[in-house]
């Protein structure tokens, strides 16, 4: 690593004028940041750590739960707030990394974790990510772990988290502080497609810091279901994975939640899918449909080709699995 | 450079270094042949960049407490091998991928090897030296041992700290959660199944783990 | 010596290993040590124009930067004028690391920094900045399977007995092509090496080594020094699977810079680096031809493989070996050949080509069976054979008919329904297979010294290495046999080159080699226990032979008179016996065949819609002779089987060809097994001395519990699903329907 300097910031106004010079960065649970500094992917000259902010709680608040920004990824997985009202996020927690770096990780570092494209890591080729303009090495490279929806010619790489897709099947919103206000935004909207600049994952600005995430209360606890399917039963990025939720009253489905991961450069929430399956019944027919509707658009770049079908499948089994019925 | 609590460590820290970065003694070390540089009082200039470039950081090892002097860019795994010479603590692939590392900080087990050792300042990490009371073996030590959960020896470490913790946690309840909340720490010697025979015997034998 | 090797012994060095006292190679902490790391080439063919290492060697800390620029000559790599040229690689090239401005495959050295501390050797081997001329390469096997050479010598020579086209006239016929990626050791701890020199003419090592005696060869031939003036000691090797049995070139690198600096040099690699520099399981393609009758005799069969070598040096192993031997069958060809490509060499990976070619013809013999509506273990009966059809002489012992059955019996192989895709658990698809592995067991030539104090302590040395199987605790249970001590009392020391030599840890030959050493040396012990006891014992000892003493638990025994060793060397004003004793096989080894076998089962469960499996059960059987260490060697089983289902299912190093660059070279991408893949797994062993090979009846182990494993894999995923898999891994994308 390059020599840089370190500040331990305790108040959001410190950390916000510390990180406002050009190569300073924020350091949170640090199990991406350190890492891509090893591989001189990212060489930032001040790391300025804010593990002591105070965002460091999950509250219950009038209409859901709130996640402070600086939670560990596998305190938020076994919260009783989170797992009695939230237990899809529970799972897809749980499913990321290891116990070791859940317990590093935190939710809004979670949020910004770089893709774990190959070619981003290498510094010696090409990628539009790591060094704008200068070529997308997977496109025509080795494209088994890439993505099928929101591609560009410019980038076909995939968001890795877990959590994300978990957070953007529950409506989630993530509140942003700039030191001298706040916004808030809905968590679909915080993640961006590759487009012409695949260098930006999302719309955090420089001198902006996420402070917590909050999560509406719902009705869909008792049927959710995070499904990853990956290389090895554990410790393995998602080949292909799918957050599904669903209130079933009645034998109806009132309303649906589905978002993947795996496939695109953000977690893939499946809207249209969703309105679909609102008011049906939740047979395999049904889920059938709604898994074919997810796939509009999809295209493959070679070896992730496979994803064309590994992905309606996975939605049509993590639906079932929600629903709380094997498939058969 | 703000100095809003002048004093506190963390703020002389990071003026050192800005002195370090603006020292016309190290530019000039920098633009210095390196043929002159070597022909320089031995080891001088190279001592006042370390001393620029170090902060000071207090931290608890295996209830001992360290005052130590370490670059921001120190991990705590080359921190612990390399300087505290606690070799125990092993690298098997520096970047959060096999668990080789894994240590206690404030009771929790991490990764060493993505942990910057500055950001322990004021913790308590606990290794593998850490963990028998002087010639007893942790009880998990000891299952190791029984159940011969290790073959070359080099995840064995990392793969006790964490199973120390997967008991803690309350995530080896069976078999299959042992297996789940293991698989942060990689063994190629293909140990696995005596590893859970092992983590799961030391759970259920009653001892305070 | 009552019972024979009974008792489940706890590894030796446990305690050292739990406790995080057990020191491997980097740990040795000498006084002024430095830090070396290494800078690699970007492309994959060419040459470097310009290399930039001004800011490296300003950069703070930094003591060197060694280019091919300013490498100290390697005396041993000179060519010396009296010795005939060694023929030229295949591939044409010569690689010396930091020999020239060629570069000859991606992630080649092309700089090594020497710093006074890690980080700092690390930031400026960062620095350093190259620029090429690049030329054109070849990474890819399958795009030059037709420039296949045959390897020189007996490993390379092409095999025939009968008829090679008779499997073309057989009543049922399979021809089926298996491909097997690049597979990487990846042992758990990093390579490299401590290099120390005092003065010019003698240097220390600490080593992540096989073999401390290859190692201080290696060191001697390079630096034209004596034997007495090179020292290895790699008393502790995290893991090597085959990667540790040479020296590589940056070894050599690593000693040079230290003699020119004139403090120690610690080189530890990267992970990355661990794909490029220290060999890997070749990629491969394999050909099996069979014919059979309707009844299920063998009638032909052809077994061709082409493999991949480094354009600088060959690499050839026995993949095609199995199929000269395990089947009866009149009518046998096997072709051997290997393409030098644009690519570091690979080196032996557990199992090796055994374990590449097993994978082949196991799977194609269970496909034959199911050609023919048979078990496939009634397929493997109708064949088996007492006698080695490839060399016409006995087997040394061979218990695989039981072995078949002990294991069927466990898993319920017989009461399963053999159709393909009959067996369902929920919505997941159940499937049990099976296989065999062979490898050959042999007896080497070793070295073992052994004290007896007169503080009632034996102690036994040799210059072997242990990698994790246990050698140790292997070896103080072969102690305890002959010379009765109890095993606290017994300690045994290796990984030192100044021991009595011992050859490498590989091949599955420690325990018959090493262990027939220690066998021999305290049997040359207990002699000479009794003659001190005949000749000055006194009256005691009147009238009595060698035949009438005793040994146990430290004591030596005659008739109704039991004295302790110990206090027998007190009397005799002997602080010590000791003996160094030689072992090597004799000739009546030379009249069998002498291998180790094992056979294994697995049951599956595929899930058809995302396809993903998992390995529910896994039971392995080997005959291996006798079982000298339960624990360690049941170990060694599940240890074979766990890297065989990362063989089957998940393992495979990947070249973008374009860049001729290992793309996954890290262990989030390239994929070992993790606790969640690895089921329980019942080993059993046969248990019974091999009357040939030693006195201990000991047959190896290590390759045979890896050897064929992932074929039992592939098999019970086709009984699960009816999808026959040839190209490892089986990945889910390979499953999905």
């Amino acid at each position: 690593m390059n020599p840089f300097d370190y500040k331990r910031v305790t108040t959001l106004k410190d950390a916000i004028s510390a990180v406002k010079p050009a190569a300073s960065v924020f350091l949170a649970g640090g199990t991406n940041l350190i890492d891509l500094m090893k591989r001189g992917v990212t060489a930032p000259e001040t790391l300025v750590d804010i593990n002591n902010l105070p965002y460091n709680k999950i509250e219950k608040t009038a209409t859901g739960i709130r996640i402070g920004a600086m939670v560990h990824n596998s305190d938020a997985s076994e919260h009783p707030l989170v797992t009695e009202n939230f237990p899809l996020l529970s799972l897809a927690l749980k499913s990321g990394a290891s116990p070791q770096l859940r317990n590093m990780a935190t939710t809004g570092g979670n949020m910004n974790q770089r893709t774990r494209c190959g070619y981003f890591y290498d510094t010696t080729m090409p990628c539009n990510k790591r060094s704008p303009g200068s070529g997308c090495s997977a496109i025509g490279g080795y494209t088994r772990m890439h993505a099928i929806f929101g591609t560009s010619e410019q980038c076909i790489a995939v968001h890795p988290s877990d959590m994300c897709v978990g957070l953007a099947a529950l409506d989630a919103t993530v509140t942003i502080s700039n030191g001298k206000s706040e916004k808030k935004i809905l968590f679909t909207d915080y993640h961006r497609l590759p487009g012409t600049d695949p260098s930006k994952d999302n719309i955090l600005q420089k001198g902006e810091l996420i402070t917590a995430v909050d999560i509406p209360f719902n009705k869909l606890a008792k049927n959710a279901y995070y499904l990853k399917i990956r290389d090895r039963a554990s410790y393995a990025f998602a080949l292909v994975s799918v957050a599904a939720a669903l209130d079933i009253q009645n034998g109806l489905i009132q309303s649906a939640r589905l978002a993947m991961g795996g496939v695109a450069h953000k977690p893939w929430r499946l809207f249209e899918a969703e309105n679909m399956l609102q008011g049906k019944r939740p047979t395999n027919d049904n889920f059938l449909s709604a898994a074919n509707l997810a796939m509009t658009g999809a295209k493959s770049f070679g070896a992730n080709q496979f994803k064309l079908k590994l992905a309606p499948n996975a939605i049509l089994e993590a639906l079932h699995l929600a629903a709380g019925k094997s498939a058969s | 450079m703000k100095e809003k609590n002048p004093g506190t460590e963390e703020n002389k820290g990071s003026s050192r270094r800005t002195f370090f970065k603006q020292s016309s003694a190290i530019a000039a070390l920098a633009l210095t042949p390196v043929s002159i540089v070597k022909a320089s009082e031995k080891g001088l200039d190279e001592k006042i960049a370390s001393a620029f470039e170090k902060m000071p950081l207090r931290v608890e090892i295996n209830s001992k407490a360290y005052s130590l002097e370490v670059e921001p860019r120190v991990t705590l795994l080359d921190l612990l091998r390399e300087q505290l010479h606690l070799t125990g603590t092993k690298k098997g692939c520096d970047h959060g991928q096999c668990g080789a590392c894994t240590v206690h900080v404030d009771g929790r087990r991490v990764n060493s090897c993505l942990t910057l050792a500055v950001t322990t300042e004021g913790k308590k990490v606990i290794t593998i030296e850490g963990l028998a009371k002087g010639e007893e073996l942790h009880p998990v030590q000891q299952a190791f041992i029984q159940f011969d959960g290790f073959q070359c020896g080099y995840c064995t470490p990392g793969q006790i700290m964490s199973a120390v913790c997967c008991i803690r946690e309350g995530h080896a309840n069976d078999p299959d959660q042992v297996r789940e909340f293991m698989s942060g720490n990689i063994c190629r010697c293909g140990a696995y199944s005596n590893i859970v025979d092992a983590v799961m015997h030391a759970k259920k034998g009653g001892q305070q783990i | 010596m009552g019972q024979f090797f009974e008792d489940p012994l706890d590894r030796v060095d446990g305690r050292l290993k739990v406790t995080g006292a057990a020191r491997y190679f980097a740990e040795y902490d000498l006084p002024d040590m430095t830090f070396a790391v290494m800078a690699t080439s970007a492309i994959t063919r060419g040459k470097i124009l310009t290399i930039d290492t001004k800011s490296a060697e300003r950069a703070p800390g930094v003591l060197d930067v060694l280019t091919y620029l300013n490498m100290p000559s390697i005396p041993g790599w000179q060519s010396d004028p009296s010795k005939p040229a060694p023929q030229a690689a295949l591939g044409g090239e010569r690689y010396r690391v930091l020999g020239s401005d060629q570069i000859l495959f991606n992630g080649q050295p092309i700089a090594l920094v020497v710093a006074d501390s890690l980080e700092r050797a690390q930031y400026a081997a960062s620095l350093i900045k190259a620029t090429y001329q690049k030329a054109s390469f070849e990474t890819d096997l399958e795009k030059n399977k037709d420039k296949g050479q045959t390897v020189r010598g007996p490993r390379g020579a092409d095999y025939n007995r009968g008829d090679a086209n008779a499997y073309k006239t057989a009543a049922v016929q399979l021809e089926q092509e298996y491909t097997i990626p690049i597979e990487t050791h990846n042992p758990m701890e990093l390579h490299g090496i401590i290099a120390s020199w005092k003065g010019n003419d003698s240097i220390t090592v600490y080593a992540k080594t096989q073999g401390v005696k290859s190692t201080q060869q290696s060191l001697m031939n390079a630096f034209k020094l004596d034997q007495k003036n090179v020292q290895v000691f790699s008393e502790f090797v995290g893991g090597g699977f085959g990667m540790a049995l040479r020296t590589w070139p940056q070894e050599i690198l690593v000693a040079a810079a230290a003699k020119k600096i004139g403090r120690p040099v610690k080189l530890v690699m990267s992970r990355d680096q661990m794909f490029t520099m220290v060999g890997y399981r070749p990629f491969s393609i394999q050909q099996i031809k069979l014919g059979s009758t309707k009844e299920g005799q063998l009638t032909g069969l052809v077994h061709e493989a082409l493999s991949q070598t480094s354009s600088y040096e060959d690499f050839a192993e026995g993949t095609v070996n199995m199929s000269k031997f395990m089947y009866a069958c009149d009518n046998v060809a096997t072709k051997y050949r290997i393409v030098p490509l644009d690519i570091g060499v690979p080196i032996w990976m557990r199992g090796p080509g055994e374990a590449t070619g097993a994978f082949a013809l196991e799977t194609a013999m269970d496909e034959m069976a199911y050609k023919l509506n048979m078990d496939p273990i009634a397929l493997r009966l109708k064949n088996y054979t007492e006698t080695d059809p490839e060399r016409n002489r006995p087997y040394s012992s061979k218990y695989v008919k039981e072995a078949y059955q002990l294991g069927a019996e466990k898993i319920g192989w017989f009461k399963r329904n053999p159709a393909p895709r009959s067996m369902k658990d929920g919505e997941w698809l159940v499937g049990y297979g099976m296989s065999s592995g062979v490898f050959n067991a042999s007896r080497g030539e070793a070295n073992c010294r052994a004290v007896v104090k007169d503080d009632g302590t034996l102690l036994l040395q040799s210059a072997a290495s242990d990698i994790g199987p246990g050698t140790g605790t292997a070896m103080v249970q072969i102690a305890h046999e002959v010379l009765g001590y109890p095993v606290d009392k017994i300690s045994f020391e290796l990984g030192n080159s100044t021991f009595p030599p011992a050859p490498s840890q590989g091949g599955s030959t420690t325990t018959s080699t090493v262990g027939s050493a220690v066998h021999i040396a305290c049997s040359s012990l207990k002699n000479k226990i009794v003659n001190l006891l005949l000749e000055k014992g006194g009256s005691d000892y009147a009238g009595k032979t060698a035949a009438d003493f005793t040994f146990s638990d430290g004591n030596v025994r005659a008739g109704n008179v039991s004295v302790s060793i110990a206090s027998l060397l007190k009397q005799q004003n002997l602080p010590a016996l000791e003996v160094t004793e030689n072992s090597k096989a004799g000739p009546d080894q030379q009249k069998y065949s002498m291998y180790s076998f094992s056979i294994h089962f697995a049951e599956v469960r595929v899930h058809p819609k995302t396809g993903v499996v998992r390995v529910k059960r896994v039971v392995t059987v080997a005959d291996s002779g006798k079982i000298i260490s339960p624990k360690t060697a049941a170990s060694q089983m599940i240890g074979g089987v766990t890297g065989g289902i990362g063989m089957a299912l998940m393992e495979e190093s990947v070249i973008d060809h374009r860049y001729g660059r290992f793309i996954n070279n890290n262990f989030a991408d390239y994929h070992v097994p993790v606790s969640a893949d690895i089921p329980h797994i019942d080993t059993i062993f046969i248990d019974k001395p091999d009357p040939v090979i030693n006195p201990m009846g000991a047959k190896g182990m290590g390759e045979i519990a890896l050897i064929g494993f992932a074929a039992a894999v592939g098999n019970a995923v086709y009984h699960a699903t009816g999808k026959r898999i040839r190209e490892l891994p089986i990945t889910p994308d390979k499953l999905i329907e």
